[in-house]
């Protein structure tokens, strides 16, 4: 069977969506995302490497009438994994953690992550309290787990093991700019 | 002997401009300011595992419409230098920063003096507004207009918390 890709599984999950906000990690995951799927209620973050679980988070808790759904990736949340433990805390039920997990940092050239040896990110979430951990590795799995966070209270964790290899998608300079547009769209909401 | 009615001047302050979404990395000095704000059930506050995960969430507050204030020493200052610079001065996204400034005048713990020197001048480095009032009435006098400046601006601002302010922390 193939592997998911993190680009099908973007396009995937795109499709999905209606007023759900997405929240995308520095690098590849922004890269395809705003690639594949641009809209206003996209929250790109091109900076801060590591934090695009703790600013879903925060967007969560300021409007908890609005699922919110982070597309980290592996390094990055590897870089903070403290993130898990007060996601936990917090529980919000409209906070929903996928990660695109390639076991590698693509951006800097492909060096292995921990996930490529012995580390789970399911594993770290649960330890870390947060109950609801899928891991995902189909397009059917995929399809089940994006059914369930749609629709049922989390804070949820959906690590999703794609291939490797980098976004081929152009980069937007205008950090302001995309900043400033997907406020005003979560404003209107 | 530091006035300890300080903490309830900070607090207000911050009340009074609309911040109502706190993140912090407690110390003994910002736990004085914390009390305050643990006590009003109008002010959420979230304690994080570290700094920059403070200055990520509360930046995604600000995304979706809340004010927030980050809480926390200046050694956390260090601990979160990239995400201020990459996120919050990049994209224009503002918050306010309330660091203790351990490691200056009465200092008793060696390991907080070079992060004592450097504190105002990371803050400098980034571009970073700050004010370091020594009393209350500076506090009063400084505190609304730098909360102003930090929303109109867009950007972070910082008020630093001296020892001749809240007294520090004795040995």
């Amino acid at each position: 069977m193939s592997r998911l890709t993190r680009a099908g599984a973007t396009r995937y999950l795109a499709s999905r969506v209606k007023n759900e906000v997405l929240v995308s990690n520095l690098g590849q995951a922004s890269l395809d995302l705003l690639a594949i799927a641009d809209r206003p209620l996209n929250c790109y973050t091109f900076g801060a490497m590591g934090q695009c679980s703790s600013i879903g988070l925060g967007i969560a808790i300021g409007r908890p009438d609005v699922r919110v759904i982070c597309l980290d990736g592996d390094g990055s949340l590897l870089m903070n994994l403290g993130s898990l433990c007060t996601i936990a805390a917090e529980a919000p039920r409209n906070y929903v953690l996928m990660v695109w997990d390639n076991e590698v940092h693509q951006t800097t050239g492909g060096q292995a992550t921990a996930t490529a040896k012995k580390a789970s990110l399911v594993g770290i979430a649960r330890g870390a309290g947060i109950e609801k951990g899928i891991e995902v590795r189909t397009q059917d799995e995929l399809a089940r787990a994006v059914d369930r966070v749609l629709k049922e209270d989390g804070p949820f964790i959906v690590v999703v093991k794609v291939e490797k290899g980098p976004s081929t998608a152009p980069f937007d300079q205008d950090l302001i700019g995309q900043a400033s547009r997907f406020r005003k769209a979560l404003a209107a909401l | 002997m530091a006035d300890q009615s300080w903490a309830k001047h900070v607090a207000d302050v911050l009340r009074r401009n609309g911040i109502r979404m706190f993140a912090t990395v407690p110390d003994y000095i910002v736990g004085c300011v914390l009390d305050e704000l643990w006590a009003d059930p109008e002010c959420r506050v979230v304690t994080t595992t570290r700094e920059e995960e403070a200055v990520g969430l509360l930046s995604g507050a600000w995304l979706a419409g809340k004010r927030g204030a980050l809480l926390m020493q200046n050694s956390g200052l260090g601990n979160c230098t990239n995400a201020l610079a990459s996120l919050n001065m990049a994209s224009l996204i503002p918050v306010v920063l309330v660091v203790s400034h351990r490691g200056d005048l009465g200092e008793f713990n060696p390991a907080q003096v070079p992060m004592g020197r450097a504190a105002t001048r990371i803050l400098d480095a980034l571009g970073i507004r700050w004010i370091r009032p020594t009393s209350i009435a500076e506090l009063e006098q400084q505190a609304d207009g730098l909360i102003k400046l930090c929303y109109v601006s867009s950007q972070p601002v910082a008020i630093v918390l001296p020892s001749e302010l809240t007294g520090g922390k004795k040995g």
